[in-house]
């Protein structure tokens, strides 16, 4: 067909979808085709005015797009546990286009869809009239385990069960849009949509100028600012995004999504509460909280009242609930409004609530513990998606939604007889073939587009006390090739959604147009115990691995140096690779067999088990900044995540071979090395100099000043300094080669390498320079007493007292006692200051929570 | 007949606890058959805050806050209650009748008891329960008849074992052992009850038990006690519950007898348990539980005593 005269379209190219082969091109027999909708216009101005006529354009923009999605570390953490791979977001590169006329259908009917549910969570906590009357079965509420009686008879502060709830709509065959279900506990989406919009809109940046878009700022600002305004603390409120954590499968988008929306982002175990009101623990003390986004599960929330095993939550923060000192969208206990069985009772909700008919038609839905409903539905059930009634229930029997046209008669019969066994854990809901969308798959040679089925979440937000707004734009989430149901966890991917208007473009950001000096003072950055903590350990992580990286380096080209090395450097070499983990503990030293030393060393390198050698630490360097990752930016994060990958992947080839070979270990370490120092660049150039800033200093000076002294130690101890190869090599592990060499030329000079490596403070890689610095840090951290922290920074030797004649003075054994006593003391140093760091500020978050019981 | 409780609960840590929270269902119910003469909950150390409130089924729970070190709580309720006996009235629905009751159709009438109709945490759904029920549920039997059998069988093939099973045993396990304590038998007959589709809740409370002829009683030898109370709404309005104790096959309306006092009802354990909190540090505890329950002359003066003998982990019967 060639009526749609676009460029694209037009010709004898073949991606044109109602020309090409059926398998890459039409949509499936029975869906609605969104390209031959009320929106035909649009989509046809979309690809006009792509402006692009062959396909290696929109190849280039699909590559375009993965890029950016890896690049801006947008995950979808499928299996979310602690090793698992972080999946990189799916995005297509065509939006989803919406008319202005299905989008104010849509509007209206999700925002009486809100009013109807909020109604329901109302008097389901209160007077419970709905039951009563029959028109919501007991089953579906008291026998729900999202019904949470802890929270009965509470009024939420503000007088809002519900501030944000998504929406899954399908678009059948007959055009019409139809609700599949309803998210209120934590829905996913907000922040993934808006990645997607940011990515996609610069794509194509002029069919986004041109199509009158609708934008998406201006909701997620009448969002947080209506959570304020009904929060105890109004407008100067504090609020924050609560999340289970970097394991959480879409850890990534409360991260962007804090961010974003100027939230602090937390874990159950940055709060506490004191006195019924909750607190956030911060370096600087308890700070209070008035509001929590939550993005966990209700039944996590609280450990005294509700799961008592969990750690992800709040003790107490029921009772803060309760007593209204904190809002908490959405209100704890709304589970029970996503059961798909919730819709068939809607419409007589809706009629009753609000004496209106429900102008958004759900699918058509029978909760089968209805016994006349079970009963009309039986003989069909061909023709139903079979769906839990408790989906995630522990108590209940709970299973993956089936379509039952999938199934043999024999299976058909055997959910038949389940259904009437234990009719209410079931609900029917008729199959609707969603409506498919064009989507591009690219190609070497070409690439075609391709119609999907496409499921559409649409957000309804809090813009005041029992009001809500739609955000005009969505997540859509497209089906795979081979999949008819959308899921993410099953190959699928995402689209932008363009929702059109005829009116004015809202172009609100979130930038206060005009900022108060208070709401500036209130922008600065809390620093969470936890946080610190984390920032702390990046710091010593790094700086181990640049340490481990060097010293690994400097062994592996000593063994194969044009000289002859002698004793005391292999000595010192083989000494400080056991000391530093980088050989396995009883591998014969590099003087005994030098053969099998350097391949253990090798054979060390990438492993993540045994060894705690480079491969090891970049991988815990990355697990800390995985959970400050909303601190850092984006170079930062993904150079950290770039230099993991790269040494592990290329790590494993160097003893699969069998080759041990050291020019490719020398060669991984090099890139490494080059890695680190532009991650050490973020660190010093892209981080605000906040106490979690200063943290992570502390955590690499104390690392680096233990390191350098043990090193330097055992240098003069093994003698091995005083050789030729010895000194150079101690020079190189300072990293002062290039330094040295200027000052002194070709001496090789005790007093000048003291000089240099223990009193220059002007050095980065002395000793006096690193103490010198580490007491400065400390001693401005989190705005201590005086008295508190000059205890800390003085538990560090001071520099000004070191003296260059005292510590190169020798015994006639080349034994340097004074040397050795400060080396000493620096290692003493950076043991306890780690220890007393924790205590002062760490702890008392990192204690285990236990629940006991009598 | 008066009767004073007093109900000692202790936690000893190591190390200290830093901060920690509790909730307790620890004040008698007053209703019907019991009255609350008075009650009061000792913290030692004080906590920092103190709320009581009603929970959803209207017992009284206790909040309470520690925001200091320590290394041993404390929790001493006293109460002084008047329980009445009452003649159980007679009842003749049929378990069917009453089941059906709680059936939903769309308008149809509504009846709150079926809160109590559903599975919870400690109450499975398992067929196993419903095989055992079945036999006491013949055709168009009585509901009083069927749970009072249903009771009498579950005295008859259990065991009672103090040391059998935790405070988390599942029912099922208890069912399968055929052994356990008050709890567990009240667990599995509630079970059975929800598997036949009747509404049934837990109780949890105190007997007062008589000491050995010639022996005087002891202080703290007493327990918690847990049984079940069942919907039977052919019982006058006020009170449609009918309790039954399967531990000492004890039935009668409103509370199986006299001497026992009411504490809390819940859907099971879980709801009403005597004392739980979240506590920070403290990695290992010891706690001591003692219970005593006594007879009190009315107009006596009653004798708080502070000083009791401890029982080990195991504290309910």
């Amino acid at each position: 067909m060639k009526d749609s005269a676009t460029p694209l379209f037009a010709g004898d190219a073949p991606p044109v979808p109602n020309a090409s082969a059926p398998t890459a091109g039409g949509t499936s027999a029975g869906h609605f085709d969104e390209l031959k909708g009320e929106g035909a216009q649009m989509w046809r101005h979309f690809f006009e005015t792509l402006g692009a006529d062959d396909q290696g354009d929109l190849n280039q923009r699909s590559a375009s797009l993965a890029r950016q999605i890896r690049d801006n570390g947008v995950t979808y953490n499928v299996y979310a546990d602690e090793g698992g791979p972080q999946r990189p977001w799916s995005l297509d590169l065509f939006p989803l286009i919406i008319s202005p006329e299905s989008w104010q259908h849509i509007e209206t009917g999700v925002k009486q869809r809100m009013k109807v549910l909020h109604s329901v969570m109302a008097d389901v906590y209160g007077p419970q009239r709905l039951l009563a009357k029959g028109l919501l079965p007991s089953a579906l509420v008291h026998g729900h385990p999202g019904y949470l009686r802890a929270m009965h008879g509470v009024d939420p502060v503000g007088g809002t069960h519900l501030h944000v709830a998504a929406f899954d709509l399908a678009r059948g065959p007959d055009g019409n849009w139809w609700v599949v279900s309803q998210r209120t506990q934590a829905p996913s989406g907000l922040g993934y949509l808006l990645e997607n919009r940011l990515a996609v809109s610069r794509l194509f940046p002029k069919a986004f100028e041109s199509m009158h878009v609708q934008r998406l700022a201006g909701t997620y600002r009448t969002l947080v600012e209506s959570l304020k305004s009904m929060s105890p603390a109004g407008d100067d409120a504090h609020i924050a995004l609560l999340t289970p954590g970097p394991y959480n499968e879409t850890y990534f988008e409360h991260a962007y999504l804090a961010r974003y929306l100027g939230l602090t982002l937390v874990e159950g175990g940055d709060l506490t509460v004191r006195d019924q009101h909750l607190y956030l623990k911060t370096l600087k003390g308890l700070v209070p909280v008035h509001g929590l986004l939550k993005r966990v599960d209700d039944r996590f929330l609280d450990p005294l009242e509700l799961w008592a095993d969990s750690t992800l939550g709040v003790p107490g923060l029921l009772q803060a609930i309760r007593m209204g000192n904190v809002l908490v969208a959405n209100a704890p206990g709304t589970a029970f409004l996503e059961s798909p069985a919730l819709l068939g009772f809607l419409p007589a909700l809706s009629r009753h609530l609000l004496g209106e008919d429900l102008s958004l038609p759900a699918l058509p839905t029978w909760w089968c513990g209805e016994r006349s409903a079970m009963e009309s539905a039986l003989p069909q059930l061909r023709e139903y998606a079979i769906k839990p009634t408790y989906p995630g229930s522990v108590i209940h029997g709970d299973f993956d939604a089936v379509l039952a046209r999938t199934l043999s008669t024999r299976e058909v019969d055997e959910w038949a007889g389940r259904i009437v066994r234990q009719s209410d854990d079931f609900t029917l809901q008729t199959y609707l073939p969603a409506s498919q969308i064009p989507t591009w798959t690219a190609a070497e040679s070409g690439g075609h587009v391709a119609m999907r089925s496409v499921i559409l979440r649409v957000f309804a937000v809090s813009d005041g006390p029992q009001s809500w707004r739609v955000l005009p734009g969505g997540l859509a989430r497209v089906a795979g090739a081979t999949a008819d149901m959308a899921s993410m966890q099953r190959g699928g991917s995402s689209a932008d959604v363009w929702v059109m208007t005829h009116d004015a473009i809202d172009t609100t950001t979130l930038l206060k147009p005009t900022t108060t000096p208070g709401a500036i003072a209130h922008r600065k950055r809390l620093v969470t115990s936890r946080a610190a903590e984390n920032l702390y350990w990046l710091g010593r992580y790094t700086e181990r691995a640049e340490n481990l990286i060097r010293l690994a380096r400097i062994t592996l080209e000593w063994l194969h140096g044009e000289e002859q090395n002698s004793e005391p450097l292999l000595e010192w070499l083989s000494t400080m690779a056991i000391t530093n983990t980088l050989v396995l503990p009883g591998v014969p030293s590099a003087a005994q067999a030098r053969r099998v030393f350097e391949r253990s060393l090798i054979a060390s390198l990438g492993s993540t088990e045994l060894a705690t050698s480079v491969g090891y630490n970049l991988r815990a360097l990355r697990m800390a900044a995985s959970s400050v990752r909303e601190r850092l930016s984006q170079e930062h994060w993904s150079i950290i995540n770039q230099v993991e990958e790269q040494f592990s992947e290329q790590a494993a080839p160097l003893t699969r071979t069998g080759e041990y070979s050291a020019m490719d270990a020398l060669k991984l370490l090099k890139t490494a090395s080059d890695h680190m120092a532009a991650i050490t660049g973020a660190q010093t150039d892209r981080m605000t100099r906040d106490d979690g800033w200063r943290l992570l200093s502390a955590g690499r000076h104390i690392e680096r000043l233990g390191f350098l002294a043990n090193s330097l130690a055992t240098g003069f101890e093994t003698r091995s300094v005083l050789s030729e190869g010895g000194f150079e090599a101690m020079i190189a592990l300072f990293d002062s080669t290039i330094t040295f060499h200027a000052q002194y030329q070709q001496s090789r000079d005790v007093a000048a390498l003291l000089d240099l490596l223990v009193l220059d403070r002007d050095n980065p890689r002395s000793l006096g320079w690193v103490a010198q610095t580490l007491r400065g840090r400390l001693s401005k951290l989190a705005d201590s007493p005086p008295d508190q922290m000059s205890a800390l920074s003085q538990a560090v030797p001071d520099p000004q007292a070191w003296e260059l004649a005292l510590l190169c003075e020798a015994d006639t054994d080349n034994h340097y006692p004074a040397l050795l006593e400060l080396l000493g003391q620096c290692r003493q140093a950076a043991f306890t200051l780690s220890d007393e760091i924790g205590a002062l500020y760490f702890t008392h978050s990192a204690l285990p929570k236990h629940s006991v019981g009598a | 007949m008066q009767l004073q409780i007093l109900h000692e609960t202790r936690y000893d840590y190591v190390p200290a606890v830093e901060t920690a929270q509790h909730m307790a269902y620890l004040q008698p119910l007053s209703n019907a058959r019991q009255q609350l003469m008075r009650h009061t909950l000792v913290v030692i150390p004080a906590p920092a805050q103190q709320t009581t409130t009603p929970d959803v089924f209207g017992n009284m729970r206790c909040f309470f806050s520690l925001q200091s070190a320590h290394e041993q709580l404390i929790v001493l309720s006293d109460s002084l209650v008047v329980t009445s006996a009452r003649e159980t009235p007679a009842s003749a629905v049929s378990w069917e009748a009453v089941r059906e009751r709680f059936r939903y159709t769309a308008g149809g009438a509504f009846d709150a008891a079926c809160e109590f109709v559903f599975t919870s945490p400690y109450v499975p759904r398992h067929p196993d329960f419903l095989d055992y029920a079945r036999l006491s549920f013949g055709v168009g039997v009585p509901l009083m008849d069927a749970a009072r059998d249903l009771m009498s069988r579950i005295h008859t093939d259990f065991v009672y074992e103090s040391q059998s099973t935790q405070v988390n045993t599942p029912a099922l396990e208890a069912l399968a052992q055929r052994k356990g304590v008050c709890q567990d038998f009240a667990h599995i007959m509630l079970a059975c009850l929800r598997a036949m589709g009747l509404a049934a809740r837990y109780v949890s409370g105190y007997l007062l038990t008589e000491p050995p002829p010639g022996q005087p009683r002891m202080t703290g030898s007493d327990a918690s006690h847990a049984w079940v109370s069942v919907y039977i709404p052919d019982l006058p309005q006020d009170s449609p519950w009918c309790d039954f104790d399967p531990t000492n096959d004890r039935c009668g309306w409103g509370s199986p007898g006299e001497e026992y006092v009411t504490l809390a009802i819940g859907r099971d354990y879980a709801d009403v348990s005597p004392i739980r909190g979240v506590i920070h540090g403290g990695a290992h505890h010891t706690l001591t539980v003692g219970v005593t329950v006594r007879p009190v002359e009315s107009g006596m003066q009653t004798q708080t005593q502070s000083q009791s003998q401890s029982q080990s982990q195991d504290a309910i019967i």
